[in-house]
């Protein structure tokens, strides 16, 4: 059972959906057994948690032919980077399903329950060709709730966004069935495991630029890295907030995870060579993302820019060489889902209750809904980077990281932090806690109930305890970041 | 008996169609009869081929009745096995299409079993004279087909078109036979292949001459650039049940004869049209994609994708080469006839889904009738849905694992550049496949096509049920679905190997 357990994670949501799409009709049977589902899911998860050991490398792995002829495997496993993706995951969904609670249709949940599936599928596999496929059957989901469930030019932003994230992952189709070619030539026979891939040392220096491109491109648009970042903005607008949490808070750092799980390991001299470049390019688009969210009226297009810097930021980071911000940059992938995660679904609480978009429309939220703000406020001050709060930690690592990696980039990304503070607290002033001017139309916004404070505690509690007491989580996966540095940088040096 | 045995299919099939020619003299039966007769024919032909089907043989029967023209073996066994199924799919899934048009009759299902048994004698032809005969009872068979949608004034265009073109090219393919026996003074493909092996120079001009003729009728049949401007019109103007029968069975039937002359025959000099099919293949890629995003009407749509596909397969043939004695990168043999019957069940799906959505009164043609089919009959959708990803290639899907093939192979062969072509092409395919997608669901239907009371509870339904689940299946194999040894994405792999080994058995 132990090592089938990831297996069983991987498909139980799926499984739950098509058992419920052909079974019932009601839409509260369905979002609790979903739920449930969730929280079962969690419950497993938090034993591998207690059961993983850090020193130890890859573990529960399965590995069991899937395509023999071309030595395709199913081959899932986890190590620290993904063992603390996959908690972020599991603690995040059923957290999502409490806020999300009211009047959603049957395929909205079953929609959600098969994007678990896909997430956690893409998170756990080691083979590139079963990493390929979850990748794609995630979006797919998305792809329906956007369509259906979304608002404004629903139907244009959907196709926009499929095309433009199908570019991509298309482009790094062709560039693993490239380096699965230049195995078999090497060695042959067929293998499309990452560990296996690793040991090619036959392509040319070319076209392995050409490929580091291609799989960049994949992830680069889910992250999104600038300027592959224009399909963002349109589609956190129009998409449903169940839609948007997933991507923003999930898909987004499964982009950032693949970066580390397959491409550095595969092409290390490439990332290497090339590091300057993209820590230049993830400040760059810090900076610019910051400036572009200080200018919106919109507040979900705010978000949206909002997220994006920070994604940057953690590029920046896992670029970096150094344990400082790859460690950082993990953390601040959780810490940026939670805050991140927590914004969206109260964002999208509050235009479902007030039907305003805009900041300008909104304020007064503060005297109306106290709790409300109280945890606005504190998911914005982790955001932001508070000292106190998990933000702060990760944010200090990467810049930590990046001035070890250069002086003048450490200082620059030290200063940028200053504008993720000013377009958050600005925002904040005038959405919620400014009075709304005379003469203006009634706002209308209940607080939090009792069901979705109990589902945001526990996020609350992380943002201080990963705030306060780092060790504890960092313990998880840093031998995983050192084993893992040592490897790439010993690996990228012999070539 | 053991002789005999090997072609009770093709001469099941043959019976059949005559029987049902007879029955059709009468009044008394009604297409329901017909069906239920033709398919019994089909199913006792189709359990013989398939109890042979992983068997590795190759035999010539009764040689001084049929003297080697016809070879019964693993392979031509594998293709028959596709096109009794995918005939038997065309059937069911047509069920309801043909009972709701007055103008089908007997005669129809006659013809449509000749038509199956010129492909299943073109799957064994060893000669190319013989070919000829079984490719023209096929495509007169389908000529007729084609015209017989009596309510659409647009058959006289179809039919007058395809036969025109058909019978053109037809004598192409003669002069081709022709040129070739004026050099080798043979027609037997086993003795052209002792002819090639053992001539070269200026004694190999005809037969180059002759099979590039050949070589056009190859590319006219499947619709590759140049020849793939009927296809629009002619699949526009069909009945939609036989323009899935053309999209995946004839398509299919094309190729077993070629793929056998390529391999068996030919493959010493393959190299020769190397340089020709790769700008083939980019015009086709690119003219096929040109045509798809342009079409307004879902069903010109289909007819244009399928020939991006074809670009695809094409892509699997360049990829085979001859060196040193031997063919290398065989493998991408195997890949053609994976994704030929990924793309039978994917094309055979996606077409007949659409004739049986417009089976009943109410005509879909263009994307904006294909608005708020989702609400209307949810379980169509997503099996057109399935279908859909299977042509884009979207895993999860048969059609993924065929492009996977097929991409790895060409990538293999060194032609990674034509490959980036391809994917560019895929990404293009994604927008318009996904177009379709997107007005069956996000839409609301239109006033004026009422909800009725469908009754999905029919043959048809469950024969595309069928079909979408054998797409699923192949895509995500059995490993992967908590281990049930059911259909595993290996084991058609594994019979593909076997049918072209026994190519090879001599």
């Amino acid at each position: 059972m132990s090592s089938d357990i990831l297996s069983f994670i991987i498909f139980l949501p799926a499984v739950v959906a098509f058992g419920l799409m052909l079974t019932t009709k009601d839409v509260n049977t369905i979002r609790n057994i979903a739920f449930l589902t969730t929280t079962v899911i969690l419950a497993l998860v938090l034993k591998i948690y207690i059961e993983f050991v850090p020193s130890a490398g890859m573990q529960f792995v399965t590995n069991v032919p899937w395509i023999e002829t071309y030595g395709i495997n199913y081959y899932v496993g986890l190590d620290g980077f993904s063992l603390t993706i996959l908690m972020m995951i599991a603690i995040l969904i059923p957290t999502s399903y409490l806020l999300l609670w009211e009047g959603k249709t049957k395929g909205y949940w079953i929609n959600m329950l098969l994007v678990q599936t896909g997430v956690t599928g893409t998170l756990l596999s080691l083979d590139v060709v079963l990493f390929y496929f979850f990748w794609e059957v995630m979006l797919l989901p998305v792809f329906l709730l956007i369509g259906q469930y979304g608002f404004g030019n629903k139907v244009f932003t959907t196709i926009k966004v499929t095309v433009y994230t199908m570019v991509g992952s298309l482009l790094m189709f062709i560039a693993i069935l490239y380096l699965g070619v230049a195995y078999h030539n090497e060695f042959g026979q067929w293998s499309f495991a990452y560990d296996e891939l690793m040991k090619i040392t036959t392509i040319a220096y070319e076209a392995k630029v050409w490929l580091f491109l291609a799989f960049l491109a994949a992830f680069a648009i889910k992250i999104p890295i600038f300027p592959l970042h224009t399909w963002i903005m349109e589609t956190y607008k129009n998409a449903p907030t169940g839609a948007v949490f997933l991507l923003s808070s999930i898909m987004a750092k499964l982009g950032v995870y693949a970066i580390v799980r397959f491409m550095i390991p595969i092409f290390p001299d490439i990332y290497v060579e090339f590091s300057t470049w993209f820590v230049a390019i993830g400040l760059f688009g810090l900076i610019y993302f910051g400036i572009a969210a200080l200018m919106q009226d919109d507040i979900k297009r705010m978000f949206a820019y909002s997220s994006a810097s920070h994604l940057s930021f953690i590029s920046a980071g896992i670029f970096s060489l150094n344990s400082y911000g790859i460690n950082g940059a993990l953390y601040l992938i959780i810490a940026h889902a939670i805050a991140t995660g927590a914004l969206f679904l109260l964002v999208g609480l509050m235009q479902e209750q007030t039907g305003f978009k805009t900041i300008k429309d909104l304020g007064g939220i503060a005297k109306k809904a106290p709790i409300f703000t109280f945890i606005f406020a504190i998911m914005l001050f982790a955001n932001v980077g508070l000292p106190g709060t998990n933000g702060f930690v990760s944010e200090l690592l990467i810049i930590f990281g990046i001035y070890e990696f250069s002086h003048t980039l450490g200082y620059i990304s030290a200063l940028t932090v200053i504008i993720g503070a000013s377009y958050m607290l600005w925002m904040f002033q005038r959405a919620i806690l400014q009075d709304r001017p005379e003469g203006s139309s009634e706002l209308v916004m209940r607080d939090l109930k009792i069901k979705e404070i109990i589902g945001l505690a526990p996020w609350v509690i992380l943002v201080f305890i990963m705030g306060i007491y780092p060790e504890i989580f960092m313990n998880k996966f840093e031998p995983t970041v050192t084993h893992y540095l040592n490897d790439i940088l010993h690996i990228g040096a012999a070539k | 008996m053991s002789e005999f045995f090997y072609l009770i299919p093709a001469l099941t099939i043959l019976i059949g169609a005559v029987f049902i020619m007879l029955m059709s003299m009468y009044e008394k039966f009604s297409v329901k009869n017909y069906i239920t007769v033709a398919s019994i024919f089909l199913f006792i032909a189709l359990g013989f081929s398939i109890s042979e089907v992983a068997n590795s043989y190759s035999v010539q029967p009764y040689n001084d009745l049929l003297n080697d023209v016809l070879i019964f073996d693993t392979f031509a066994n594998f293709f028959n096995v596709l096109l009794i199924l995918g005939t038997i799919l065309t059937l069911l899934i047509g069920e309801h299409y043909f009972r709701h048009r007055s103008y089908f009759n007997g005669e129809f299902f006659s013809i449509l079993l000749f038509a199956l048994f010129g492909m299943m004698i073109l799957a064994h032809s060893n000669e190319l004279v013989v070919a000829y005969i079984a490719l023209e009872i096929a495509s007169f068979s389908v000529y007729i087909m084609v015209g017989y949608n009596t309510e659409d004034a647009r058959r006289v265009e179809a039919i007058f078109k395809y036969l025109v073109l058909g019978s053109f090219i037809g004598a192409f393919y003669l002069l081709g036979v022709v040129l070739i026996y004026g050099a080798t003074a043979t027609t037997n493909l086993t003795e052209l292949s002792t002819y090639i092996s053992t001539h070269s120079g200026d004694d190999m001009i005809l037969v180059y001459i002759g099979l590039t003729l050949i070589l056009f009728t190859f590319l006219f049949k499947i619709a590759a650039f140049p020849f793939q401007s009927w296809v629009l019109d002619v699949y526009r103007g069909a009945p939609m049940v036989i323009t899935a029968y053309m999209a995946s069975t004839f398509k299919i039937a094309i190729f077993s004869f070629f793929l056998r002359a390529i391999l068996q025959d030919i493959a010493s000099i393959i190299n020769f049209w190397d340089t020709i099919i790769s700008i083939i293949i980019v015009l086709t890629l690119v003219i096929g994609t040109w045509l798809a995003i342009s079409q307004n009407m879902v069903k010109r749509m289909l007819a244009a994708s399928s020939i991006v596909h074809t670009g695809y397969l094409l892509l699997a043939f360049i990829a085979l080469s001859y060196k040193d004695g031997h063919i290398v990168n065989i493998d991408s043999a195997y890949a053609i006839m994976f994704y030929l019957i990924a793309y039978l069940l994917s094309a055979l799906g996606t077409f007949g889904l659409a004739s049986h959505i417009i089976s009943e009164t109410n005509v879909r043609v263009t994307y904006d009738d294909f608005k708020g089919l989702a609400h209307e009959r949810p379980f169509l959708a997503a099996m057109m849905t399935i279908f859909l990803f299977s042509l884009a290639g979207i895993p999860s899907t048969i059609g993924f694992i065929g492009k996977f093939y097929v991409f790895t192979e060409a990538i293999n062969a060194g032609y990674t550049s034509l490959t980036v072509l391809a994917i560019i092409a895929t990404i293009v395919s994604v927008y318009y496949y996904f177009r379709l997608i997107a007005v069956m669901y996000f839409y609301p239907a239109p006033l004026t096509c009422s909800i009725e009371g469908f009754n999905d509870k029919r043959v048809s339904t469950y024969a595309i049920a069928f079909v979408a689940i054998l797409t699923v299946l192949g895509g995500v194999g059995s490993a992967i679905v908590f281990f049930i040894p059911a259909l595993n994405i290996d084991t058609i792999i594994g019979l593909t190997q076997t049918a072209v080994q026994s190519l090879f058995i001599k």
